[in-house]
């Protein structure tokens, strides 16, 4: 549960990244809000998966998920390229989160 | 320039400080603090990034957190030192670092 809290919070997070330069694009009150609230929930999920889990696991998970994230998103939606090396890097925070819940 | 790199730092100190509110704030000021600081440590962020290209102050800032939070565990928190999870921090930390780098070169790379 906690662990599921934690990872919609990164994905939330990345939302919010994602929605500020959405906002650059659509000044208007419905990005303010979706902008507003990714950040709002993402912060409550993380805030509630430190419930169980330390802080030196939550805070670096939460911004690697949100970093992978965002770097997909930019392969996919804006056609960012999907280089050896980001696909090394997106595997090194995956491989780390992974470990991370393993032995916790 | 040095003032930029100033406020990375000053902004990772006050995301070591929310992120340990987070975990650990009960009372309605604590809360208040925690939300403050958030706001100050991202808006310095948002500040240095002007100056310095994003991807580095964006990694040196998540570094110092990530340092500083597991140091601040151990010191004040009582959590016992293990090395699996320090590897896999530091493992987590190359590849958040590498990831803002990689894409900062690419934004250069376009100008």
């Amino acid at each position: 549960m906690y662990w599921t809290a934690l990872i919609f919070a990164g994905i939330f997070e990345m939302v919010g990244v994602l929605s500020i330069n959405h906002l650059h694009k659509h000044r208007n009150f419905t990005s303010f809000i979706l902008l507003g609230g990714s950040f709002i929930l993402s912060f409550t999920l993380l805030s509630f998966s430190m419930e169980e889990l330390a802080m030196s696991i939550a805070y670096p998970v939460w911004t690697g998920i949100g970093t992978v994230g965002v770097t997909i998103m930019g392969i996919l939606l804006f056609n960012e390229p999907a280089s050896r090396l980001r696909i090394l890097f997106i595997f090194c925070i995956i491989a780390a989160t992974v470990g991370l819940k393993f032995i916790s | 320039m040095q003032l930029a790199w100033i406020k990375v730092f000053v902004g990772a100190f006050f995301e070591i400080l929310w992120v340990v509110g987070l975990k650990h704030a009960s009372t309605f000021p604590e809360w208040i603090a925690t939300s403050l600081a958030i706001i100050i440590s991202f808006y310095l962020l948002i500040m240095a990034s002007k100056i310095l290209p994003v991807g580095t102050a964006y990694a040196v800032f998540v570094g110092i957190g990530a340092a500083g939070t597991v140091v601040i565990e151990i010191l004040f928190f009582g959590v016992p030192f293990q090395w699996e999870k320090l590897v896999f921090i530091i493992l987590l930390l190359i590849g958040i670092i590498g990831l803002k780098l990689v894409s900062e070169r690419l934004e250069r790379s376009e100008v």
